[in-house]
């Protein structure tokens, strides 16, 4: 559970069973939630459209820094295309189209001459099935800022004595151990990160995603694909990223949300977004009945 | 803490050195194009371009750019434009240009200092491992256009400064006199000048791109994309001669009007009809005979069509039996791996030793002579494993779920490929079918050693297989003896047109525009093949695919 | 674990004994009829092929017979028959291939034998034709040498090599990865029908435009050079590169390109830093095979070049083009006959079996990258 408690401003009363009208008022009610605090990611109206499929209507949420923010909802209700519109991945689908606003620190990421490399080492991403390269542990986690040009481990830096191979260690070590996975590999740095477990691989992931060191940490159904005891290991972790970092994380584990989160987005059928609210709220007592319905196992 | 960086997402609008950069990009592909124009005379090495002579024109825009190129460099090394450019420029950019500068001084050493060819290596590796420490050591912005900048200057000095001027020749010493090499500025001039503008033009580009990693990203995509540019450019350029230069010949004499055309006489249940076209096109109906005015291709086209006739009848059901045996009956085990290579083995198989087998194998077999027979098999063999393969991938990709419907429902497994798997393989089987038509309807090779006949004939010699089958009670009891005649096909004619090289030949005028007019006609039969081959693979994804 | 006292080193014989074993079963379960056509189609179609062997006249009387018993076969046993004649027709594919590598051998033989040499008291057929580099058949006593065209083959086939390889595989790059989509519409099937021009074309291209510029630029004694001999046939293996690389770069995973552009890298970056190296065992093949392609391609080569087997000095003279081993058979086939032309199925086999090992090599290196590839999802 988080620490903070941010303030929620009204809370309405819906006399009446959900309708669409009242879902209206309930998304005007509640899209006035307010956090202390910056909001580091501000989406406004945000629609995608997969050809003639509307996968996201009309979202519109702020995120708050260095919090966890939960995405829950059936599958198939957008909340994954919703997260990879927060780092234009969703640009690499040729028959997405997105209209609407996506603000980071307050400015606009779907503008023209928006670098996606720069908007990339700011807002990282950790997806669903664990992709590793077919390369060493080491270089996995180097990879990033190799890229960059923070680190240059090249055969030419070597020669010339210009490397920086000390820092590289460094940076492997601190964020194999920020991913609670050092322990496991330390003395295996090299070998071909292919051959670790499906857990291990996705903290391997999460790792090569610190090290880039970005604001914004996205994380797709990231334990979805693991088995208990490498879930809560991750689930910890988590916890322990929201204090430096602001997480959005998708899942469809409702009980890994209350766990984990600060505040709770649930999607529904269609790309909607019904309800936004602190997490303690939307599984206590949420404003909305479909919302209801849905934490508590009535359906979905 | 999270990364507290105050850089901004946005690019901010582009800067007076991005623009100048741009604009030196535009003028590298002019330069280039000036020299593309070069080396098929459009702009003439020995005359004069833009009022001055041409090489001094051209030394003085590669002087330019070479300075532009390396004013980047420079500009961006004292941080008078923000730039992002990484410690070096990297291990292949250092080996390229150790490459060239090594080239240019073992020229220089051998020829201009007359050191020989120890003084040439020397030079050579001398030069290139210069280049090459220049382009590694310093930093990025340095290390990619100094050596850049500097070879655009080197060849423009070279051709200002007259020390190649429009009559300069060198022949190298070591070449024996009847293969002497001679190497003239109007040949080479021009190839210095796109090296150089490709060079110059990958800098620029980098260095619009700030350096570092944009601007390696856009240095590569500029030589990605000029690279799909040319390919497409030389095949339209190919494309476009061969029509200009056969479009005449071939539509020599075309006439379209009633009674105008030859006569066929159809026969059907006994009575017989005469039509006559309304069409004659001359190229493609007539022989080559003394008594016709335009020679035309009409047996060979005749020969062409059974060719693949013939050897479509071979392949393709023994190809889709294979490929049903394969796929449906064989386990996955050592008969099928065997079968697999031989079968990759005879894809790859050139078609000359095709040509080979045949004339070896196949000819002896049917007749003393070469024979359309063994022109059909020898070309059915080479069609054979793109049968094999493309009806194995269309069966392979029939899902399970198919067979395993019809299983369910009690239908043997024979029954089951009938049905159900062959007819959705289908389409991929005649679109593979089609386009491996395309390709052996245009071999020559195994023509040449199989079945190629005499060199021009009449319309009335081409192979006159359909009403010729004879039963008789001896053996060999089925003969066909237009089967068993050498005859001619459309790329058997090229090469003969080829062979006789310019002259008079059995009536034909003009022999190299009658070859146009063959190799236009074999070229369209051939590409038109192609083109519904990858129409109907088009249309059949399309129709398969749900998005 | 019982004791065996049977020894079976190699399986083989259990397995053959089993196989047998099966058979017996088989022919006990079908029915006689299908039993007696099956035995009597098989020995007709072996009878077929050993009378077409022997260019005996009664070849048709045993393809009679087969065919007749295929049509009883499939009237009455239409499951056997099928399976019985898709079988003999994969068979066919591999006797086919035989009959090819056997037939070139075998009428290369003659001139590998008479031209024999020793190599430390060991006999090497055909050492002969090695080591001298004249090729004249017409004189007392002929000389036919290998070595003029073993040079041109690798002259052309390296300059084919160098257009071929780095053109054609930023071509596959192009396509599978940067173009947009209108333009890949356009790029790829321009590539294929490139593939499409009959060699013969291309071939009178360079004859008639090619050849004589190069004999002005360059003052050549004659026309004909390895080196645009080698550009045309690079232009004509382009194809073969670019289809094979493409499919090898579209079968790296998208989760691993997703992967490397989400921790902020440029397209470039993640093409050269993991599409390459992960598609790397595909690409190699690629070029394997365009180069097996340049090895063999005969008409564009027999048109432009000068069809006089000569030595091209010095070794690397390119602005001269003579002989290559494809072009050697195209051209001086219809006209030999006794040792020459056998020295001609002596340039076959040479052909024969580069290409093959190239072909193989490059099914080796792609059935690891299969492997290294399925390791990742």
């Amino acid at each position: 559970m988080s620490e903070t408690e941010p303030q929620a401003e009204s809370t309405a009363r819906s006399s009446e069973t959900t309708t669409g009208e009242t879902d209206e008022r309930i998304r005007e009610e509640w899209s006035d939630y307010s956090f202390e605090g910056e909001a580091k990611l501000a989406v406004e109206d945000l629609d995608v459209h997969y050809g003639d499929d509307h996968a996201l209507k009309g979202v519109s949420m702020d995120i708050p820094e260095e919090s966890v923010t939960a995405l829950i909802g059936p599958s198939g209700c957008g909340k994954s295309t919703y997260l990879r519109c927060l780092n234009r991945m969703n640009d690499r689908i040729k028959a997405a189209s997105i209209d609407g606003s996506v603000q980071l620190d307050g400015e606009e990421i779907y503008q023209d001459g928006v670098d996606l490399v720069e908007l990339r080492k700011e807002v990282g991403m950790v997806f669903q099935a664990p992709n590793p390269f077919p390369k060493s542990i080491r270089d996995n986690i180097t990879y990033g800022p190799r890229k960059h040009g923070d680190l240059d481990t090249g055969l030419l830096a070597r020669l010339t004595g210009r490397d920086d191979s000390d820092d590289a260690d460094a940076l492997v070590q601190r964020a194999l151990e920020q991913a609670a996975i050092w322990d496991e590999v330390e003395d295996r740095l090299d070998d071909n990160a292919m051959g670790l477990s499906g857990g291990q691989q996705q903290r391997l992931c999460i790792a090569r995603c610190l090290a880039v060191d970005p604001d914004v940490i996205l994380m797709d159904e990231p334990a979805s694909a693991l088995d208990p005891v490498a879930t809560s290991k991750i689930e910890d972790l988590i916890e322990e990223l929201a204090e430096d970092y602001t997480v959005v994380v998708v899942t469809h584990n409702m009980q890994q949300a209350a766990r984990i989160s600060d505040q709770t987005a649930v999607f529904l059928t269609g790309g909607e977004l019904v309800e936004y609210d602190d997490t303690e709220k939307i599984f206590e007592n949420p404003e909305s009945q479909r919302v209801e319905d849905y934490v508590t196992g009535k359906f979905g | 803490m999270a990364g507290a960086t105050d850089s901004s997402v946005v690019r901010g609008d582009t800067s007076t050195y991005e623009t100048v950069a741009a604009v030196t990009v535009g003028l590298a592909a002019v330069l280039f194009f000036l020299g593309l124009a070069a080396t098929v005379e459009l702009v003439s090495i020995t005359g004069t371009l833009a009022g001055l002579p041409t090489l001094t024109t051209l030394g003085l825009l590669l002087v330019c750019m070479g300075l532009a190129v390396a004013g980047f460099g420079l500009v961006s090394y004292r941080g008078i434009f923000p730039t992002d450019p990484r410690a070096s420029a990297g291990l292949v950019a250092a080996g390229l240009f150790a490459g060239l500068w090594g080239l240019i001084g073992a020229l220089v050493f051998t020829e201009t200092l007359g050191l020989g060819l120890l003084g040439g290596l020397g030079g050579g590796l001398g030069l290139g491992a210069v280049a090459f420490f220049a382009t590694a050591l310093p930093r990025e912005d340095v290390g990619s256009t100094l050596p850049a900048g500097a070879l655009a200057a080197f060849f423009g000095l070279v051709f200002l400064l007259g020390i190649v001027g429009p009559e300069w020749s060198w022949s190298p010493a070591n070449f024996p006199d009847s293969q002497s090499v001679t190497f003239f500025a109007r040949s080479v001039a021009p190839f210095a000048v796109m090296a150089s503008s490709l060079v110059v033009g990958w800098a620029a580009a980098k260095a619009y791109g700030g350096f570092g990693a944009r601007g390696r990203h856009l240095g590569a995509y500029l030589l990605v994309y000029l690279n799909a540019v040319a390919i497409i450019a030389i095949l339209v350029a190919l494309v476009a001669f061969v029509v200009f230069k056969g479009f005449g010949p071939v539509t020599e004499g075309i006439e379209v009007g009633l009674g105008v055309g030859p006569t066929t006489t159809i026969g059907l249940l006994g009575f017989s009809v005469d039509v006559v076209w309304p069409v004659f096109w001359p190229f493609l109906m007539n022989g080559a005979s003394l008594f016709t005015d335009i020679t035309g291709v009409f047996p060979a086209i005749v020969g062409t069509a059974w060719l693949v006739v013939g050897a479509v009848v071979l392949a393709v059901p023994l190809g889709v039996g294979a490929a049903i045996f394969l796929t449906e009956y064989a386990e996955q085990g050592r008969f099928t791996n065997v079968v697999e290579v031989a079968t990759n083995a005879l894809w790859s198989t050139p078609s000359i030793v095709f040509g080979l087998f045949g004339a070896a194998f196949l000819v002896p077999r049917f007749a003393p002579q070469k024979s359309l027979i063994a022109g059909m098999i020898t070309l059915g063999f080479m069609l054979l494993p793109l049968v094999v393969i493309t009806a194995r991938e269309a069966m392979i990709a029939v899902p399970d779920e198919y067979r395993d419907a019809s299983a369910a429902l009690g239908v043997s497994r024979w029954q089951t490929i009938r049905s159900v798997v062959l007819p959705a393989a289908m389409p991929g089987v005649v679109t593979g079918v089609i386009l491996g038509v395309g390709r052996i309807a245009g071999e020559t090779a195994p023509l040449l050693l199989t079945m190629g006949g005499g060199s021009f004939v009449e319309a009335g010699r081409r192979a006159k297989v359909l009403g010729n089958f004879q039963l008789s009670l001896s053996p060999p009891f089925v003969t066909n003896p237009e089967l068993t005649q050498a005859t001619t096909a459309l790329p058997y004619q090229l090469w003969q047109v080829v062979l006789t090289g310019t002259g008079q030949t059995a009536g034909v005028d003009d022999v190299t525009a009658f070859g146009w007019g063959t190799a236009l006609v074999l070229l369209g039969v051939v590409l038109a093949f192609y083109a519904v081959g990858i129409a109907t693979r088009q249309y059949f994804r399309s129709k398969l695919t749900y998005e | 674990m019982a004791t065996n006292h049977q020894r079976d080193p190699d399986g083989w014989q259990s397995r053959l004994a089993s196989r047998f074993a099966r058979f017996a079963e088989f022919v006990q379960d079908t029915e006689n009829d299908a039993v007696a056509v099956g035995a009597l189609g098989t020995v007709a179609l072996l009878g077929a092929f050993a009378s077409f062997l022997v260019t005996s006249p009664y070849t048709s009387v045993f393809l009679a017979g087969f065919l007749a018993a295929v049509v009883y076969g499939w009237v009455r046993h239409q499951e056997l028959a099928a399976r019985g004649v898709t079988l003999a027709m994969t068979v066919s594919t591999v006797v086919i291939l035989a009959l090819i590598t056997f037939f070139i051998f075998y009428e290369a033989w003659p001139i590998l034998a008479d031209r024999s040499g020793t190599v430390f008291g060991v006999t090497v057929p055909g050492l002969g034709m090695f080591t001298t580099t004249a090729w004249n058949p017409a004189t007392a006593s002929p000389k036919y040498s290998m070595l003029p065209m073993i040079q041109g083959t690798v002259l052309v086939t390296l300059v084919a090599t160098a257009v071929a390889g780095p053109l054609g595989v930023a071509a596959a790059l192009f396509i599978s990865e940067i173009a947009p989509p209108a333009v890949r519409e356009l790029v790829k099937p321009g590539v294929e029908i490139l593939a499409g021009i009959p060699s013969i074309v291309y071939g009178f291209l360079g004859f008639t435009v090619l050849s004589p510029w190069a004999s002005d630029a360059f003052d050549l004694v004659g026309q004909g050079t390895y080196l645009f001999v080698g550009i045309v046939v690079g232009l004509m293996a382009l194809p073969t590169v670019v289809s094979v690389a493409e499919d090898a770069i579209n079968s790296v995973p998208e989760s691993m390109k997703s992967g490397s552009l989400a921790l902020g890298t440029t397209d470039w970056q993640t093409m050269t830093t993991v599409t390459i190296p992960t598609a790397f065992s595909g690409v190699s093949a690629a070029v394997l095979l365009g180069v097996g392609r340049a090895i063999g391609e005969t008409m564009a080569a027999t048109v432009m070049l000068r069809n006089t087997p000569t030595v091209a000095e010095p070794l690397y003279n390119v602005f001269y083009g003579f002989e290559t081993l494809t072009s050697l058979i195209a051209a001086n086939y219809g006209s030999s006959s006794g040792l020459q032309k056998d020295a001609l199925f002596v340039a076959g086999c040479i052909l024969f079996v580069s290409v093959l090992a190239l072909s193989i090599g490059s099914q080796l290196i792609e059935r690891r990258m299969d492997r290294k590839v399925g390791g990742v999802e």
